[in-house]
């Protein structure tokens, strides 16, 4: 498995990534209390209202408080993609990594199988798998969607001929033992950056197939969605986007940095 | 070499006969008989030969030949691909060559990171509102779809899908480089070659130069992926009624034959363009670890 990113600025970073997590958890946890308005009530204040003291993001085409509707937003958004990655880290990286470990023809066939998968933009099997099995299970199709790169990435990172199990070969350690001594130590080791990239991957999956139509159904309403009601509104009141898509970029930079990704690189 | 282009081509034929298997599953769905397995299996059966004799089916919302439809729409997304992948080397390239050096990557590190990290519809909105308040172009987020674009308009309307598309493409161009750069620049023949007298621009150019190309080149699979999931999102935003456009209809209408084949296409796509970059690094940096 590859070695993660020990220097200073790495591990400031990924703190930095993990804290900012814990506060967006918080205000998940703390939605309902924290927001002015119950989820979808209309006609809080003036329609298109810009932010104010009453309403701190502004309202929106139907008089719907920004504010309290972006913390609902966020809770749907955050917990079905804590599901979805929960799907996407068993059946990708761990599967992935016990996968690497199984006799070479049934472990390479298993890897083209899922590369298959892989070389389809997760987005377009997210919006498949929706379109099968229908709009209530976002969190499951975003999480078998991200899956396959998971399962990939943790496949190819399997060293089989490090010192160790070259050592447990040679003294004769079954294979079960060693994949379990792996597993404890090194998936263990990397379970934090595995799980922050997940949820990096299926949060961008989740909103982007919500605003393309495929996720939260209305009354009940995601990031995505609210993102893609604003589309009438945004260019006469850049509130009715500019906040939802601000929390959005917030929780995927927030997992983006706990997982210590590289610029550029995709989650 | 042949080695190497031997386990590619092996490793191409059987993610395309994966694909084909794929869209025979997806295809399937739609037959009324296959509600139950022993159904599904022999829908399944009967698309995987017609696949075997090139026959796609009808669109289930078009009623026209699936591949009629694919040809109607497969250009405007492999233009707005390739037109995207213009910008993206353009933007990326310079920017994976300066944040090759240690203190440029530094200042630059939070903006990419926050880049990176807005997914794509959020950026192709904020440049359609960037456009209409800052520069005055008229965009098609709110047209209606299929709208007929002035000619004086045209490539006014038609560079906000592009820029869209290259933005999320320059991050994936930019990391492959930087990492090649990188790469290189650490590499302890750079001294050996210093000390047989040659030139900083020789050992650049001749030495340097090919290994940082196939980096990019390796890093093709990655940039394509990119691309084609901002394609979903730039049509879709700015109503252009591509290929990848139809995809996402054909999904939310339940038009199986239609999904199936565009989901094969992008995949081939996929793989082809994954074999070529690897064969021509490969060619480029033999020595390079794919």
């Amino acid at each position: 498995m590859t070695a993660r990113d020990t220097s200073l600025s790495g591990l400031i970073l990924r703190a930095v990534g993990w804290f900012g997590l814990g506060l967006l958890a918080l205000a998940v946890f703390l939605s309902d209390f924290l927001a002015h308005e119950p989820a979808g009530a209309t006609m809080t204040g003036a329609v298109l209202a810009p932010p104010s003291d009453l309403h701190p993001f502004g309202t929106d085409l139907l008089g719907r408080d920004v504010f309290s509707e972006t913390l609902h937003g966020l809770a749907t958004t955050g917990v079905n993609a804590a599901l979805a990655a929960l799907i996407a880290i068993v059946l990708g990286g761990l599967f992935g990594a016990v996968a690497a470990r199984l006799p070479r023809p049934l472990a390479f066939l298993l890897r083209e199988l899922w590369g298959v998968l892989a070389s389809v933009p997760s987005l377009l099997v997210a919006i498949l798998l929706l379109g099968l099995f229908g709009h209530g299970y976002t969190f499951l199709a975003a999480g078998l969607a991200a899956a396959p790169l998971g399962f990939v990435r943790a496949f190819d990172a399997v060293d089989l001929k490090s010192r160790h199990a070259e050592y447990a070969r040679a003294t004769g350690i079954p294979a079960t033992t060693l994949l379990k001594r792996d597993l404890t130590y090194e998936f263990r080791y990397l379970l934090g950056a595995v799980t922050a990239r997940a949820l990096a991957a299926v949060t961008v999956v989740i909103s982007t197939a919500s605003f393309l139509g495929f996720g939260a159904t209305p009354p009940a309403r995601d990031l995505g969605l609210m993102i893609a009601a604003s589309k009438i509104s945004f260019f006469s009141a850049w509130w009715t986007a500019a906040f939802p898509a601000l929390a959005l970029v917030l929780l995927v930079l927030c997992a983006r940095l706990a997982a210590g990704l590289d610029e550029g690189e995709q989650a | 070499m042949q080695r190497f282009i031997a386990r590619q081509t092996v490793r191409l034929v059987v993610g395309v006969l994966g694909a084909v298997l794929v869209a025979a599953a997806i295809s399937a769905a739609g037959e009324a008989y296959a509600r139950n397995l022993p159904g599904y299996l022999s829908a399944f059966s009967v698309h995987l030969l017609q696949f075997a004799r090139l026959d796609f089916g009808v669109s289930a919302v078009s009623a026209t030949p699936a591949l009629q439809e694919l040809a109607q729409n497969l250009p405007l997304t492999l233009i707005l691909v390739g037109m995207g992948f213009g910008v993206s080397l353009v933007a990326g390239v310079p920017f994976g060559l300066l944040l090759a050096l240690r203190p440029a990557r530094k200042i630059a590190a939070p903006l990419i990171q926050v880049i990176t990290a807005t997914p794509v519809f959020c950026s192709g909105l904020a440049l359609a509102y960037i456009a209409v308040h800052a520069v005055h172009w008229p965009v098609s987020v709110n047209a209606p779809v299929g709208a007929i674009v002035p000619p004086d308009q045209f490539w006014q309307i038609t560079a906000l899908p592009v820029f869209t598309v290259g933005l999320a493409g320059a991050a994936a161009v930019q990391l492959a480089l930087r990492r090649s750069t990188m790469q290189s620049s650490g590499e302890s023949f750079r001294t050996g070659l210093k000390r047989m007298g040659l030139g900083l621009v020789e050992i650049e150019a001749l030495y340097v130069l090919p290994q940082v190309v196939a980096g990019l080149l390796f890093g093709a699979r990655e940039i394509v992926l990119t691309l084609l999931s901002a394609a979903v999102v730039a049509e879709w935003v700015f109503h252009r009624t591509g290929a990848a456009d139809l995809f996402v209809k054909s999904v939310a209408l339940a038009d199986w034959n239609m999904a199936a084949i565009l989901l094969f296409v992008f995949a081939t796509v996929t793989f082809s363009v994954d074999f070529v970059g690897k064969v021509i690094g490969h060619a480029l940096a033999p020595g390079e670890r794919v």
